[in-house]
Order: C-alpha cells, then sequence, then structure tokens
C-alpha cells in the first residue's frame, strides 16, 4: 500500500515540478526577497524585524500561490481532464489515491519551501551582514520555527484542497471553496475574539448570534492564524514548547480527519 | 514581397502615430500625478479591530507598510515645508495606534511619536498614551521608559512622574548608566533647563534616523543657548540682587559676550525665575 502511495506521490511530484507557473512564483518570491535588502534601508531600528517580516511573508505568500494555482491543478485536472479513469484502471484503491495525490502535494510544496527558504535565509544574512547593529534580538531557531509552521499551514491547506477536489469535478470550484477556507480560517481568530469584547456587543447587532453560530464555524475551519509566529520570529519572542506542541497535533489531527473524509466521499463518487 | 512591403509600411506608420500618442499622454498623466500628489490628503485609517482582520495573517507586514506611508506622508510635509494641521497629526495618531496595534514590539513607530509629536504637535497626552502602550508591551526596552521620562518631566512639569518612568528605565538590563544620576538629577532640580539638555543629549547619542538627528542637534543649540543665558542671568542676580532689564542688558554689562543664536529664529524671553524661553517655543513655524 505505502507503495503505490508513495508511486502516485512522486509522479505528483514530478508534475508540480513541471508547472512553467513554478518560475513565476519562484521570480516573484525572489523579488521580493531583493527588495527587502533596498527597504530595509528605509527604516530607523527596527531593520530586522522588518525583513524577517518581508521574508516570512515572501515565504508564505508565495506558498499560497504555489498551493492554490500549481496544487489546485495537480489535484483537479485528473479529474478535470478525465485522466482519472486511466489512473483509476490501475491497481490503486480510491483512498490510495488521495493519500497518494496529498503526499505528493505536500512533497512538491515542502520542496520549493526549501528552496525558498535558502534563499530567504541568505537574504536575512545579506541584511544582518550590512546593518549589524539591528538585529539584537534575532534568532535563527525561532526564524527556522516559524517556517516551519508558515510549511504546515499550507500542508493542512493542501489536505483542504484533496478534501474539496474529491468533492467537486471542477478545479474553479474547488480553488473558490479552498479560498473561501483559507481567508475564514486566517481572519476567523480576531473575528470571534473581537466579538467577545464588550465594545463588540455594544457597535455589532446580533453580536451574541454572531458569536455562537463563529463558534460552530470554530470546529469546521481550521485556525490558520494559530500557525503564524511571524511577529515572534520578528522580534526574537520565545516560544513556547506547548504551545507549538498543541499546534502541531492540531493540524495532524484536522489533515486526517479531512483525508478520511476524502477519503471516504470519494470511493462513493461515480466518474462519467 | 509587395504585401510584406505593405505590411511593413504599416506597422512604421502604425508606430509613427502611436507612439508619439502614447509618449504624449505618458508625460501627461505623470505630470498629472505629480500636481495631485503636491498636497497629500490626510486619509482615513482603518481602525485596528478591522485591519487586524484585514491583514490576513501579515499584520507584520502590514505594519511595516503603514508606517512607511506615515513616514512619506511626513516627509512630504516636511520637503514641501507645508504645516502639519490638526487633521494630519490626527492621521499620525490614528495610524501610529493601528501600526502599534498590529505589532506592539515594532519600536521605530514609537521613536517617531516622541520625534514629532511631542515638540511639533505638542500632544503629549496621546505621545504619552502611545509610549505607554509600547513601554508596558516592552518592558526590556529602557527608551520608552526613558521617553516618557523626559515627556512628564518636560512638557508636563510633573518631576516626580518623571523621575519615576527613569528610575525604571535606569532598572532595564543594558541601559546607560546616567539614567541613575539623571533620574537623581530630576528628583531634585526638576525644572532647570540644564536637565533637558542632559536628556537630549542622551536621545542623540541612541539616535540613528537622519531626520530625527537633525532636528535634535538644532533643538540642542537651542537649548545650550537657553542654558548659557539662564547661568548669566543666574551670576547677574547674585551679583547685583535683581535681574537684568532685558538680555541686552546682559551683554552690554559683560556677561555674555552676545546673545546665541536662536536656531528657531524665534526672541529669547526670561521670566522671574530666570528661566529661558523663546517665541519659536523651540519649534519651526
Amino acid at each position: 500500500m505505502i507503495g503505490r502511495i508513495w508511486a502516485l506521490a512522486l509522479v505528483t511530484f514530478k508534475e508540480g515540478l513541471r508547472d512553467r507557473s513554478l518560475y513565476g512564483i519562484f521570480l516573484f518570491a525572489l523579488f521580493v526577497l531583493g527588495l527587502n535588502v533596498l527597504v530595509a534601508g528605509f527604516f530607523m531600528r527596527d531593520l530586522g524585524k522588518v525583513t524577517v517580516d518581508m521574508n516570512l511573508s515572501a515565504l508564505s505568500f508565495a506558498g499560497l500561490l504555489l498551493v492554490f494555482f500549481i496544487g489546485i491543478n495537480l489535484m483537479a485536472k485528473d479529474i478535470d481532464k478525465k485522466t482519472i479513469h486511466l489512473v483509476l484502471s490501475k491497481p490503486f484503491s480510491r483512498g490510495e489515491y488521495i493519500w497518494g495525490k496529498f503526499t505528493g502535494l505536500v512533497m512538491f510544496v515542502g520542496a520549493t519551501q526549501l528552496v525558498l527558504l535558502v534563499f530567504s535565509s541568505a537574504t536575512v544574512a545579506v541584511v544582518r551582514w550590512m546593518y549589524p547593529n539591528f538585529f539584537a534580538g534575532f534568532s535563527w531557531g525561532i526564524f527556522i520555527t516559524a517556517v516551519f509552521f508558515v510549511f504546515l499551514q499550507h500542508v493542512l491547506l493542501c489536505a483542504i484542497v484533496v478534501f474539496f477536489s474529491s468533492l467537486t469535478s471542477s478545479s474553479f470550484i474547488s480553488l473558490i471553496f479552498s479560498l473561501a477556507s483559507y481567508i475564514v480560517g486566517i481572519t476567523l481568530e480576531e473575528v470571534v475574539f473581537y466579538l467577545r469584547t464588550p465594545t463588540a456587543n455594544e457597535e455589532v447587532a446580533g453580536a451574541e448570534f454572531l458569536q455562537r453560530s463563529l463558534e460552530v464555524v470554530t470546529w469546521l475551519v481550521p485556525n490558520f492564524a494559530a500557525f503564524d509566529f511571524k511577529l515572534e520570529a520578528a522580534h526574537g519572542l520565545a516560544l513556547e514548547f506547548s504551545h507549538l506542541g498543541v499546534t502541531f497535533g492540531y493540524a495532524c489531527l484536522y489533515i486526517m480527519l479531512l483525508l478520511i473524509l476524502a477519503s471516504v466521499i470519494f470511493s462513493r463518487r461515480e466518474f462519467n | 514581397m509587395r504585401t510584406l512591403g505593405y505590411r511593413c509600411l504599416w506597422f512604421f506608420l502604425a508606430l509613427a502615430i502611436l507612439v508619439p500618442l502614447y509618449a504624449y499622454f505618458q508625460s501627461n498623466l505623470w505630470s498629472q500625478r505629480a500636481e495631485a500628489r503636491e498636497y497629500l490628503e490626510a486619509g482615513y485609517v482603518v481602525p485596528s479591530q478591522f485591519s487586524r482582520i484585514l491583514a490576513c495573517g501579515y499584520k507584520g507586514l502590514l505594519s511595516d507598510y503603514q508606517f512607511l506611508r506615515i513616514l512619506t506622508f511626513y516627509g512630504s510635509r516636511f520637503a514641501e515645508q507645508q504645516q502639519m494641521v490638526d487633521e494630519d497629526w490626527d492621521y499620525f495618531v490614528a495610524s501610529i495606534d493601528v501600526i502599534t496595534d498590529l505589532d506592539p514590539y515594532f519600536i521605530d513607530p514609537y521613536v517617531l511619536t516622541e520625534g514629532l509629536l511631542t515638540w511639533d504637535a505638542g500632544r503629549i497626552e496621546d505621545a504619552n498614551r502611545l509610549l505607554l502602550k509600547g513601554a508596558v508591551a516592552n518592558e526590556n526596552n529602557w527608551r520608552l521608559w526613558y521617553y516618557l521620562g523626559f515627556n512628564s518631566f518636560y512638557f508636563m512639569k510633573d518631576y516626580v512622574g518623571g523621575a519615576e518612568y527613569l528610575m525604571i528605565a535606569s532598572r532595564v538590563p543594558g541601559s546607560p548608566d546616567y539614567l541613575k544620576t539623571l533620574s537623581s538629577r530630576l528628583a531634585f532640580y526638576g525644572g532647570k533647563t540644564k536637565t533637558a539638555l542632559l536628556f537630549l543629549k542622551g536621545m542623540l547619542a541612541d539616535t540613528d534616523d537622519a531626520l530625527l538627528e537633525k532636528r535634535l542637534k538644532t533643538r540642542l543649540l537651542a537649548l545650550e543657548g537657553a542654558v548659557l543665558i539662564e547661568e548669566a542671568l543666574v551670576q547677574f542676580r547674585d551679583q547685583q540682587g535683581h535681574l537684568p532689564g532685558s538680555l541686552n542688558e546682559l551683554v552690554s554689562s559683560g556677561y555674555l559676550h552676545e546673545l546665541p543664536v536662536e536656531p528657531y529664529g524665534g526672541d529669547w524671553l526670561f521670566n522671574k525665575d530666570a528661566r529661558v524661553f523663546s517665541t519659536s517655543k523651540f519649534t519651526h513655524r
């Protein structure tokens, strides 16, 4: 079983690398990293913070583009272009297909993020070398941890893409649903906590009802904001191990549940 | 061959018309934009609770961008020699508030607040509110406590409060040694201009930004002038038993070689306690 999943993952990974959009996204990320070297000088003393902010944001945004533009394509193209019949005629179970595709997507995102991390670290090192006095709070350990959690966020997003692709046969609908899930997931925390403040109760009509509805949403949509350690990395603030552990566990369990659900739905689907 | 010749002709003819037309519109568009930007309007700042949501996980980056915007806004006013009006300062305060809500550990906005909001805008309460927010979030940053101490002492004449802030600053690991001396000096000789001079020298030693450094140097020059006159006034009073009728009397009776230049272009004034002020209030008018 593992062998079959691995074989499918490898094919998906290679297919991803062949996508031309990859160059565009890489160029964009490299442009932002280069821009960082120029922009850092505009600030007074928080050059280190701005550098880390820009680097992590470039990595995170490039990752989102990879998942939304290449990842969705990799997943939905089989169904869209009917090549899935060819794949499923091989000795694969549908569940294995889902896990194989997901593993391939994760490998693809992971590999590209790793390459971007090398460039990003080089940028940080260059700016640090140019302005050594302004990186007092910087720590490579926290920086790498933040990058890992950015990656984990993308892995979660891959699982969402796989899930929606197993539901619909249109890649566009998968894209819209995945994008909507991401936007809800990344803003959810702020909205939930805002609604809990006394001012929200006075200003927002039906705040209590909204609050209760959102409580339900928090069980369905992942809290993407929890994976954001950019601020901590920017200022070199210590990260609590328990905090990281809970976030990691939360992501793993959400991914597993979603993929099991996707496998079940996909197994019952009929392709015309 | 003939058709190819015609095609080339059409191609170059089209280019000959379209390129100059494009050049005309392009240059017009940019000059119009330059005119429109001559007076940058103070914009609307999206309140913190919405900015935090709209940032979509890029709060740090949004705070950097907002900070660059407010720097450009102030920079353009300064470069065009335009007066910052009340509305502009409202925009400034709202921006800094949002920036520091997005990232409370970002120190640059607090430094800018201290540099501009106090002397230029005279909005000491706003400045201290923002600085206190920063000092609480960044307890280990002595500078913010130091700024709070200076504002309490110099602008609010609250010498006890100022000394307390300075004591907190001096207890932060890595803070300069002179803070302890300054704090005790403040507690005893609160009202002296010389104390302000020591404060400013400390700030200047700690400033890296060219614009703020230039402004601090001018201010330091002004305060040095004020201290020089104050010392001459005290000497005059001690020897003559009364204060001079005018500052020129200090020069004519030899207590001063000449009146120091007031770098802001105002006139020197003094009160019955021998404290020296200027009609410019030490700001560019």
